[in-house]
């Protein structure tokens, strides 16, 4: 199975995306790479999660859960 | 009905006992002091986040600093604020701020004012980025080397330090500057002058005008004319100088800092006054205007200011003491609000809805707090939980690794506030009434109930932060800002680096 999968992208937005990323990033791809990696990044989630617990699992010590 | 106008005042670490309207806060805020005479005065107005980065989305947006998540500073595109509602009510907005970077478009408070002046990169401010507030220029190679070296022991480390401060000292001395050339912002007088030709220039048009003022941010150099009004014209640039290099100094004890806390709280209070007198000044012009008999007039403040209390300094989010945490809040309206006093906590994410009912304007229901209007104006307020939070020891929010550690949570009900330091696991219950100074955290069995009862509610708060998340705002607001660290990095090196990452399939 191929690590990589295509998606079909508006031409228009790709020629501005193209523009814009010139002297940042050497090709599309990277662009599209770095934003989607930003987006998905979950370890702000992680320790939200965490902290949530931590109380729950405090309330429980106290015997009150 | 013709419609109110709206001035909305925050003052950058104005501690709340420096406007306290049962104390002897005349000494420093004469004005506002009469102005609380007619005046709602809040005696625990509380922010729910501190600092500036973790307070004002609450002011202006009625949301809780991290309930788009750690990743976000500041307000996202297209999230509601007061002036974006006011702006699509048809008011004339204009905010001036003094060149606090952490409040910039570049963190969307810009959105819903049509005239929006940061000061930011103009003379009387010589901040660009929130990086660089700090005194002094690095040590030279040399120095580097030889404090390298001083830190074999104790006793050389403590020696080297202070020689090099002194040298500092001796060094800076030589040059003569004005505290005008010190100030890093611009100060209150220019603002309001800003705001009063604006003002004047909009005829009978409902406005919304934000003011926040930096005066009695550090590094404390007050204009001189706020020194006489305090009685310290004794204190000269060059003292100025040395006190604030003396009090940001990292290698002193408290014990030693204490030496020169009252000095530096008299610029410090020098500063406020300052600000005290140039409202004074705006009201003035309100009233010249014939506008002030229809505006609702706000003054409150990001946060305090610590000196000491415990041990530390400034305003860091290391802590989520009263200190930082309680402000002042004045609310001056037409009727039918009228003079009062309200004992009741009051957190700020309340202020922005209740500031747009006093308009006639319905708030968003994306705003977490709601409308208090009409209980003030009826003196009925009562209190309930008040909830604060910030990211541990997160001092530059531009830095990622800083964004993503665990948080402090303070909740307050009543008598009770809760601590909890995600960082270590631990949580710490006060009895404010009989610990003011929250100095003795209560022992697990002692009013356990009520730790219960604010633990529930630390945890409620947690988890509708996260299901209850704007996923749109949330990603909106991470992709300015990756688009934001793009624009900043310059050059083939950084390019690289980013790429690298890119294509090693990681990421940050």
């Amino acid at each position: 199975m191929s690590p990589y999968r295509s998606v079909q992208l508006p031409e228009e937005l790709c020629e501005r995306a193209e523009n814009w990323s010139k002297g940042r990033f050497d090709n599309l791809e990277a662009l599209i790479v770095f934003a989607l990696q930003e987006i998905v990044s979950e370890e702000g989630d992680k320790l939200d999660r965490e902290e949530e617990e931590l109380v729950q699992q405090r309330l429980r010590d106290l015997g009150y859960i | 009905m013709k419609r109110r106008s709206l001035v909305l005042v925050t003052v950058d670490c104005l501690r709340a006992d420096r406007v306290d309207v049962r104390g002897d806060a005349s000494r420093v805020t004469p004005f506002l002091a009469s102005l609380a005479k007619e005046s709602v005065s809040f005696l625990h107005a509380v922010v729910a986040g501190a600092p500036t980065y973790f307070s004002l989305p609450a002011i202006m947006a009625s949301r809780y600093p991290l309930s788009l998540g750690r990743e976000v500073v500041g307000i996202a595109p297209g999230e509601s604020t007061i002036a974006s509602i006011l702006q699509g009510s048809g008011y004339q907005t204009a905010a001036f701020i003094a060149a606090n970077p952490y409040l910039s478009p570049r963190f969307g408070y810009s959105q819903g004012f049509q005239q929006f002046s940061d000061f930011l990169g103009q003379e009387g401010s010589t901040l660009s980025e929130p990086a660089t507030i700090s005194e002094g220029k690095r040590p030279s190679r040399l120095n580097q080397s030889l404090g390298r070296l001083s830190r074999k022991t104790k006793f050389t480390a403590a020696a080297y330090d202070e020689l090099y401060f002194r040298y500092c000292q001796w060094r800076s001395a030589r040059q003569e500057c004005s505290m005008d050339q010190l100030r890093r912002y611009p100060a209150a007088d220019v603002l309001v002058d800003r705001a009063s030709t604006w003002v004047r220039e909009l005829g009978d048009q409902p406005f919304f005008l934000w003011l926040h003022l930096m005066d009695p941010h550090h590094p404390y150099y007050p204009p001189e004319e706020g020194l006489r009004l305090m009685s310290c014209s004794h204190i000269t640039p060059k003292r100025a100088r040395f006190l604030n290099s003396f009090w940001n100094r990292g290698d002193l004890s408290a014990g030693r800092l204490q030496r020169h806390r009252e000095e530096v709280t008299a610029l410090y209070d020098a500063g406020v006054r300052w600000v005290d007198y140039q409202l004074s000044r705006l009201v003035s012009v309100l009233k010249e205007t014939r506008r002030w008999s229809d505006t609702i007039f706000a003054v409150t403040a990001d946060h305090g200011e610590e000196f000491l209390e415990h041990e530390t300094r400034y305003h860091s989010p290391t802590s989520l003491s009263e200190q930082l945490l309680r402000v002042p809040l004045l609310l001056h309206a037409p009727e039918p609000l009228g003079p009062k006093v309200v004992a009741a906590p009051f957190s700020l994410i309340h202020l922005a809805p209740t500031l747009l009912d006093g308009q006639g304007v319905e708030a968003p229901r994306s705003f977490a707090g709601r409308t208090h209007w009409k209980e003030i104006g009826k003196g009925e307020m009562s209190g309930s939980p008040v909830i604060s939070e910030c990211i541990d020891g997160c001092n530059n929010p531009l830095r990622r690794t800083n964004r993503i550690q665990p948080r402090l949570l303070a909740v307050r009900d009543g008598d009770y506030k809760l601590v909890l330091r995600f960082r270590d696991g631990t949580d710490a219950l006060y009895d404010m009434r009989a610990d003011p100074e929250e100095r003795n955290p209560l022992t697990d069995g002692v009013a356990s109930e009520k730790r219960v009862q604010l633990l529930r509610i630390a945890w409620e708060h947690l988890r509708h932060s996260r299901e209850g998340r704007d996923q749109r705002l949330a990603l909106r607001a991470r992709l300015r800002e990756a688009r934001q660290r793009i624009e900043l990095k310059v050059g083939n090196a950084e390019k690289s680096q980013v790429e690298s990452a890119v294509v090693a399939g990681e990421h940050g």
